[in-house]
């Protein structure tokens, strides 16, 4: 017998004598509170305060100038396999590892949690190693719960999604929050249309 | 590193308390800031139905766990990822072994996980010969000082900025006024070359979602996300009591379990891993393994009071309440989790006579039930292995004769009286600690300070 079979066994043999408990359906979160009109805005909002920054823009072509002028503060860029060509900014392109912008498509957003849905095809390091991190979203994509958001998710699962909700912190040291620890310390959220 | 055992609590905890204030007055400070944060995080939300729905899933997995296990194997399988399954933290370090030995494993970073806390990872590691680096920053901070963690979330809350600034003056050079940012960026580099050089990435997890086979970790420092994302293989230790239903049931998990842990609506960085690196995909671990981990939890889920005690999400909300824990910190417990959880979890999965005295270390103020986001009846719990502990055989002969005596006044009044009298003219300056039952009851407390008069005097005469 595996280790399996005698763990299941052992499992099976204790539930007859538990009470059956029935799953409590869907978690219905804040119900009729706090489900704001303005989806974009809640996500701004819960983004912000978690350390973020938000630009939101009207259109690709304005998203495209904004990270032109942007990207002019930086070196060289490492970008998200599944960005599309014209937003690509007009940087050397370096390795993740060395590049000092990270620039990434995401999946969408979430306002409730104010989070990024960062996608594992358009490449993981991308999102992680670079010291400053922008994320293109459409505004379309900003989904006002949790639960929406990983309904849409959950029809086309990666390997991974991370959900990235302000810059990388820590306050093991002493207590005191300091950012930017092993993922970026500065992430930009790109909110178009 | 040495964890000690939960029979040495009382002495353990009675030391750190007269000798290092220090560790009193972090833990405190530190336990104080998570709890105001939850407070001001559950504040925001319905608390109590939220508390009642992951109450509600938790119970449903726990009495569905043999169809959730085969329903996530299934899906891992399906996934591309290897399933293994071990009944003790041996069986376990096994499947590490073999993993190792079959991809020629050199350098490991771990993600924290107190799953591999529990199961002895590092040492098992360290012991073959591979080269472990635990890369959460309070993670990396008492690897280096050689400690195990004091706090389910927070591993280094025991330590202050001057102890960081210490040691990373010994290990790096850096000056001794650094400040926190300064260090961080030490430890940054350090690391980050530690992820980029490791061979396997080692992490525990939050949540197993069955309907998908997708693993769930929680973080704030994107350590997590590199452990699971750089290496070429990721090995994951879960306890068979992680499971989730269905994807969807995350977002009240996610949710809660940042808001009661630090107050945040949802940890910094959340992965989501649902198998290796798939075709079209630039980069991510060609590997992915998934531990289905025992060790003690069935024979929990057989205990009929203490199994509901598998619903822990191990927030540790219940060890930032505890007017106990907060006096030492996580040390003295001698168990991978303390606190309130850790007195509740020890028994079911050490046995009772090798977590004692646990559930006994605390005052039964009932503040941990108050803010468990699965509520879990901790206090009732507590209670149960008492009285277990009693039948066994398992507490003293002196207390409990002293109980039977107690017992014995009390149903006689003029005695009860006499015996209050007397107990004002201990001498416990003296010797009065030397007395049987009170020497027991005194030997690691601060002798009580009494009123002048006993309470039924106070009673009839009036109270101001």
């Amino acid at each position: 017998m595996s280790a399996r079979d005698r763990i299941l066994e052992r499992v099976r043999a204790v539930l007859p004598s538990r009470e059956d408990a029935a799953h409590p359906g869907p978690f219905l979160g804040w119900r009729a509170g706090p489900l704001a009109s303005d989806v974009p805005g809640w996500f701004s909002e819960m983004f912000t305060k978690a350390g973020g920054e938000v630009v939101r823009v009207g259109s690709p072509g304005l998203a495209s100038a904004w990270l032109a002028d942007f990207a002019a503060g930086f070196g060289t860029a490492s970008v998200g396999a599944t960005l599309p060509a014209d937003l690509i900014p007009q940087l050397a392109i370096a390795p993740p590892e060395v590049a000092e912008l990270g620039v990434s498509m995401g999946r969408g957003a979430v306002a409730e949690t104010g989070s990024l849905i960062l996608d594992a095809r358009d490449g993981r390091r991308t999102q992680l190693l670079p010291p400053t991190h922008v994320v293109l979203v459409r505004v379309e994509d900003v989904h006002a719960t949790l639960a929406d958001a990983l309904d849409h998710v959950s029809h086309d699962l990666p390997s991974a999604v991370g959900l990235h909700s302000g810059p990388s912190k820590s306050a093991d040291i002493g207590q005191i929050t300091v950012t930017g620890v092993h993922g970026p310390g500065r992430v930009l959220a790109l909110i178009v249309g | 590193m040495s964890r000690g055992r939960p029979a040495g609590y009382a002495r353990a905890a009675a030391d750190t308390i007269r000798n290092k204030p220090q560790i009193r007055s972090a833990v405190t400070a530190a336990t104080k800031s998570f709890d105001a944060h939850r407070r001001e995080a559950w504040s925001q939300i319905d608390v109590d139905a939220w508390r009642d729905w992951c109450r509600d899933v938790k119970q449903h997995v726990v009495t569905h766990l043999d169809r959730y296990l085969e329903e996530a194997e299934a899906k891992l399988l399906a996934n591309g990822v290897r399933v293994h399954w071990a009944e003790s933290a041996e069986e376990a370090l096994a499947v590490l072994g073999a993993v190792v030995d079959e991809a020629g494993i050199r350098r490991v970073v771990k993600a924290k996980s107190m799953l591999t806390e529990e199961l002895g990872v590092n040492e098992y590691l360290e012991g073959r010969g591979v080269h472990v680096r635990e890369t959460d920053l309070g993670e990396y901070i008492i690897q280096l000082l050689g400690e195990p963690p004091s706090h389910i979330v927070g591993p280094a809350i025991h330590r202050s900025l001057d102890d960081s600034r210490r040691l990373f003056h010994e290990h790096f050079g850096t000056p001794m006024d650094s400040s926190p940012e300064a260090l961080a960026a030490t430890a940054r580099q350090a690391l980050r070359e530690e992820f980029l050089a490791a061979d396997l990435g080692i992490s525990g997890g939050n949540f197993l979602v069955a309907e998908t086979g997708t693993l769930a970790l929680i973080e704030n420092e994107g350590n997590i996300r590199l452990s699971t994302s750089a290496p070429p293989v990721h090995v994951a230790f879960v306890g068979i009591e992680k499971l989730l239903p269905r994807i969807a049931d995350l977002s009240g998990f996610l949710q809660i379990t940042a808001r009661a842990a630090t107050g945040q609506p949802i940890g910094n960085y959340v992965s989501l891993i649902s198998g290796p690196r798939r075709a079209g995909e630039i980069d991510g671990p060609e590997t992915v393994h998934v531990v289905l981990v025992d060790n003690g939890r069935t024979r929990l889920l057989g205990e009929d009071v203490a199994w509901e005690a598998l619903r822990c999400v191990r927030c540790g909300a219940c060890l930032n309440i505890c007017p106990v824990y907060r006096q030492t910190g996580g040390h003295p417990y001698g168990f991978t989790y303390s606190g309130p959880i850790g007195a509740i979890l020890a028994p079911g999965l050490l046995g009772l006579e090798e977590a004692m005295p646990l559930p006994f270390a605390s005052s039964l103020c009932g503040a941990c039930a108050d803010v468990c986001p699965v509520r879990i009846p901790i206090p009732d719990i507590l209670l149960h292995w008492r009285e277990r502990a009693v039948e066994a055989g398992l507490v003293p002969a002196s207390e409990r004769l002293g109980m039977r005596a107690y017992a014995a006044l009390a149903e006689r009044p003029r005695a009860f009286a006499a015996a209050g009298a007397g107990l004002r003219f201990v001498p416990w300056a003296l010797g009065g600690r030397a007395l049987p039952v009170l020497g027991g009851w005194s030997g690691e407390r601060a002798p009580p300070e009494l009123s002048p008069r006993p309470f039924h005097r106070l009673w009839k005469e009036g109270i101001e």
